[in-house]
């Protein structure tokens, strides 16, 4: 089965236990306004240009054939500091788990094994369900937003070993405002998560102003206090570098939010209901 | 961190003792090197002359509270030949560096266990051997170590005089008792050693190496804990206070960088016996240098297959202040690999390392661990140049690599002829068999070999990666138009150059296209070495480290077929290239573990650069720890991380008067950033930047 990511990352420290190797598939159903992998989103190969660097030297003008960009990587191979490249490459399943299987006997003495986030891998759910079954022995851990059809989560949930999946928000208008989708789907995963027998941890990650209110992590609380193997909660604050990488790949940052304001980390709400919290 | 510590290495960073540095003018000290001149003295007894000059000036201060006493108030030490004559001597000798003793480890045990009364007798007898059997020299030698103890005793008494008048009764006791008898106590021992590592430095000797202290050091601890003289706390106390005295004088050691001294200090590993050593106090020693984040004594630890991973565990926090130690070694490749060489079993266990990385043996070896290094990229491209219009494949071409490897060889050690070095009388005393042969070290020791770095090798195993693959693979490339391409410097060829730089297979990236080259590469260079001898006897050891020479040899260097610019630096070490991004390090290991590292015994670690926020917490604390002890369960042989905060340093780089302690690796060794030169600044910054 073929796919799409966009990279390859070897020391994950943290995305679960020990050393982990984190592969992101491309493409997103979402679009959560802080979201700091824009070329997560395009299930397509993009042109992703750093610009810091550029000395507008203007070779890579002179050699593009195309009125729009298609990704032909022409302008990549000219740039004299390959500060251009082509983001996303293409993989058959078998491919994608020999490179990530690659020194393998680390992952294992670590305790550790592969992440696989995004993008949503939960979005290309073929290529993921043939990848995790080709990464045996190692821990597979898969990191969702929970947007995708019951039967595929399901079946995600009962392939892993760890399961790394965000709560945004609880109300469902401001879960469409921020992130373009409704929560109803993602709450419904969540409830057969809690229920399962498959360890996981939930992610949130703080945005001021958005979901960093008391109300909203009790909320979260109320949903998972239940649950048979969440194993923790996981803080994620907003940081300023978010917007960086959208010049990069000809997107706008919107973040609709006020990126000043200081986020609030509410630890003691979790702590208070005897779920493990950590602020990574 | 205990309040006396505290005010101490406050003053130290302050530099408040340097107020008590004696000015002593250029003149003062030419006119002491133009007297031993006119006095015709053989060089023995300049040397020796020397050292009584410069332990005759020294004034004691004992600053408040101080427990382990001695600093320099003689900031400078004076030349024993004039510059005349040592234009003369440079004739007819090869000199390495500056010409003295350095760069190799004491025995500081046994003389901190017996004492210098004993060690007088010891010379005393030998004197009277060596008289008997008419060795005049063998005698003038033996006399001057006498001399050179006599100096040592002076000065110590100096200082005991001293403490009882200002009150320090504790002080003058301590040194009625010592140096002249063996320590009984730590805090003994530690003052005996300051005494000798003191006086190795006044002799002018550099790059003083500590050894393992935390075997020679632990009976000492364990009495006190044992008897009660000392409880965890105040022997804490104690190491910390004597760790903080390598840094009061350390601004006066020469070096190539300030910082670059060689108080290396090693940890840990197997005892005579094959058996773990790691013990309390190594621990201790870890801890220690952790809370104090002083740049000396440099830590490195050495580590088994069995060594825990809660020792690591000490090693990554460590690692994480960023002071760019500890240099781990693994005994498991390198007493291998230093008994492929001659060593002897009990010695190999014993290893330490020298300045920087070289494994030496305390108290027998003189070997010269960093006299050469070869330009591994030199070689590929005169290869390039010679053999490759020429070389019906790359085996062929490889043939004639190997045949311009072994002239390059030949030539760089054809110049080590009649090497001279100041005789050294103190540091004989340290040296074993130095007494009882009458011979000073600077003649021999029990193994005089000689070490080379390899400079740029993942330079040079990118550029033949490029090769392999564009000429004789592809064929996308003609020999002529690549040659051409470098010696142009790639003009009018950005877009060959980029595919060379940035598409071609590269060292770091776990691809066996061109980690099979290197391996090939890494054997030629021990098998070349191999069939080599120096005039002493002794081997070439060939190693992996690069020192300054990754920046050094690149000056007549035309641009390489990896895509490197001419003027551009090599590889540092044994690491991937300064401008290759690799996938991770996870590849990275795995590349620089497929040569066989036994071969490559004379040490130069693998530099892997992380970012600070990896260290978060204790979890990711222990990552660090496995990716550590990957390396080494696929055998590797030496590893150094940096923890590195890019931003940081391009801030510290334009506001230097903000990060007066910020602390990064520079080659082996650890300096302060602001203190560096602007090339290296830059370099640390790339290094940085293609980090993962």
């Amino acid at each position: 089965m073929r796919g799409i990511i966009f990279n390859i990352e070897e020391f994950a420290v943290h995305d679960g236990p020990g050393i982990r190797k984190l592969v992101f598939f491309k493409g997103c159903p979402l679009r959560c306004t802080w979201c700091h992998n824009p070329e997560g989103i395009s299930f397509r190969k993009e042109l992703m240009v750093s610009y810091a660097a550029c000395t507008g030297c203007g070779r890579c003008k002179e050699v593009c054939p195309n009125e729009h960009c298609t990704a032909c990587g022409k302008c990549v191979e000219i740039c004299p500091q390959r500060l251009r490249k082509i983001c996303g490459q293409e993989f058959e399943a078998e491919d994608l788990a020999c490179e990530l299987l690659k020194g393998k006997e680390i992952l294992l003495d670590s305790g550790g094994g592969i992440t696989i986030s995004g993008g949503e891998p939960l979005a290309q759910p073929a290529f993921l369900f043939d990848l995790i079954d080709r990464l045996k022995p190692l821990n597979v851990a898969v990191e969702t937003s929970g947007y995708a059809s019951p039967d595929v989560f399901q079946r995600m949930v009962s392939m892993t070993g760890l399961v790394l999946m965000d709560i945004k928000h609880t109300d469902p208008a401001m879960h469409k405002r921020f992130t373009g989708v409704d929560n109803r789907l993602i709450l419904e995963n969540l409830e057969f998560l809690c229920r399962s027998d498959t360890d996981f941890c939930i992610r949130i990650p703080l945005i001021p102003g958005v979901n960093d209110t008391r109300e909203n992590m009790e909320e979260t609380v109320l949903l998972i206090r239940n649950a048979r193997c969440l194993k923790r909660v996981e803080l994620l604050p907003y940081h300023q570098t978010a917007g960086a990488k959208y010049p990069m790949v000809g997107r706008r940052f919107e973040p609709g939010f006020d990126l000043n304001k200081k986020v609030n980390i509410r630890r003691d709400v979790f702590e208070k209901n005897h779920i493990q919290v950590s602020v990574l | 961190m205990n309040p006396r510590i505290k005010i101490m290495l406050n003053d130290v960073f302050q530099k408040k003792h340097h107020a008590c540095r004696q000015q002593i003018g250029p003149s003062v000290l030419r006119d002491f090197t133009i007297s031993l001149k006119e006095q015709k003295l053989p060089d023995i007894l300049r040397a020796q002359k020397r050292l009584t000059w410069v332990l005759e000036r020294e004034v004691p201060v004992i600053l408040p509270g101080e427990k382990i006493v001695l600093m320099r108030t003689v900031p400078r030490i004076p030349q024993i030949f004039t510059e005349e004559e040592w234009a003369g001597i440079k004739k007819g000798h090869y000199i390495h560096e500056l010409g003295r003793i350095c760069n190799i480890s004491s025995n500081y045990r046994y003389t901190i266990e017996v004492g210098l009364e004993q060690r007088r007798r010891e010379i005393l007898e030998s004197i009277e051997i060596h008289s008997a059997q008419g060795d005049e020299q063998g005698v003038v030698f033996l006399q001057a170590v006498l001399h050179a103890i006599d100096d040592v005793e002076n000065l110590a008494d100096r200082y005991a005089e001293s403490a009882l008048k200002s009150g320090r009764d504790d002080i003058f006791l301590l040194l009625k008792k010592i140096p002249r008898q063996g320590a009984t106590t730590f805090h003994e021992a530690l003052q005996f050693f300051r005494i000798l590592h003191f006086t190795l430095w006044a002799s002018g000797n550099y790059h003083n190496t500590i050894g393992r202290f935390d075997q020679y050091m632990f009976k000492y601890l364990k009495n006190d804990l044992d008897s009660g003289v000392l409880d965890d706390d105040t022997a804490f106390e104690l190491l910390e206070e004597f760790f903080i005295s390598f840094n009061k004088d350390s601004d006066l050691y020469p070096g190539i960088q300030q910082g670059d001294n060689g108080q290396s200090m090693v940890l840990g590993g197997v005892d005579e016996d094959g058996n773990d050593a790691f013990n309390l106090l190594s621990e201790m020693c870890l801890k220690a240098s952790l809370e104090l984040k002083l740049i000396d004594p440099k830590i490195n630890l050495r580590v088994t297959k069995h060594t825990p991973i809660e020792v690591y565990d000490l090693g990554s926090e460590l690692t994480k202040q960023g002071l760019g130690f500890p240099q781990y070694s693994n005994d498991e490749i390198v007493i291998p690999g230093l008994l492929s060489k001659g060593y002897d079993l009990k010695d190999a266990r014993d290893y330490v390392v020298a300045a920087c990385w070289e494994f030496i043996i305390p108290g027998y070896g003189m070997d010269i661990p960093n006299i050469t290094a070869l330009s591994f990229a030199k070689v590929v491209d005169v290869a390039i140049k010679k053999h490759l219009e020429t070389a019906k494949d790359f085996n062929f071409f490889m043939k004639g690599l190997k045949e311009e490897m072994k002239k390059e060889l030949e030539t760089m050690i054809s110049g080590l002829k009649d090497v001279y070095a100041e005789p050294a009388a103190f540091q004989s005393l340290l040296m074993n068999g130095c007494v009882e042969k009458a011979r000073d070290i600077s003649v021999s020791g029990k193994y005089n070999n000689y070490g080379i770095h390899g400079t740029g090798i993942s330079t040079a195993v990118d550029s033949l990666a490029a090769v392999k693959k564009y000429v004789f693979e592809e064929k996308s490339v003609t020999a002529e138009e690549l040659i051409h391409a470098v010696r142009s410097n790639f003009e009018e060829a950005d877009h060959f150059r980029n595919k060379l730089r940035y598409d071609a297979p590269k060292m770091g990236n776990d691809d066996d296209f061109a980690d099979d080259i290197a391996v090939e590469l890494l054997d030629i260079f021990p098998e070349l070495t191999g069939a080599l001898r120096n005039e002493r006897g002794g081997v070439f050891r060939p190693g992996s480290g690069s020192a300054m020479y990754y920046w050094w040899h690149v000056k007549d260097l035309d641009a390489s077929a990896d895509g490197r610019k001419k003027g551009e630096p090599l590889s540092a070490n044994f690491s991937p290239s300064l401008n290759v991004k690799v996938k991770g390090p996870l590849s990275v290991i795995r590349s620089f573990s497929k040569p066989d590292m036994k071969k490559i015994m004379n040490g130069g670690p693998l530099t892997l650069e992380l970012p600070d926020t990896v260290f978060r917490n204790p979890e990711n604390i222990r990552k660090v720890s496995y990716l550590v002890k990957s390396y080494m369960d696929m055998g590797g042989h030496q590893l150094q991380i940096n923890a590195v905060n890019r931003e940081q340093l391009i801030h510290a780089k334009n506001h230097p008067e903000q990060y007066k302690n910020l602390i990064v690796r520079v080659w082996g060794w650890s300096g302060y950033f602001t203190e560096l030169d602007e090339v290296y600044q830059d370099h640390i910054i790339q290094r940085v930047e293609l980090s993962i």
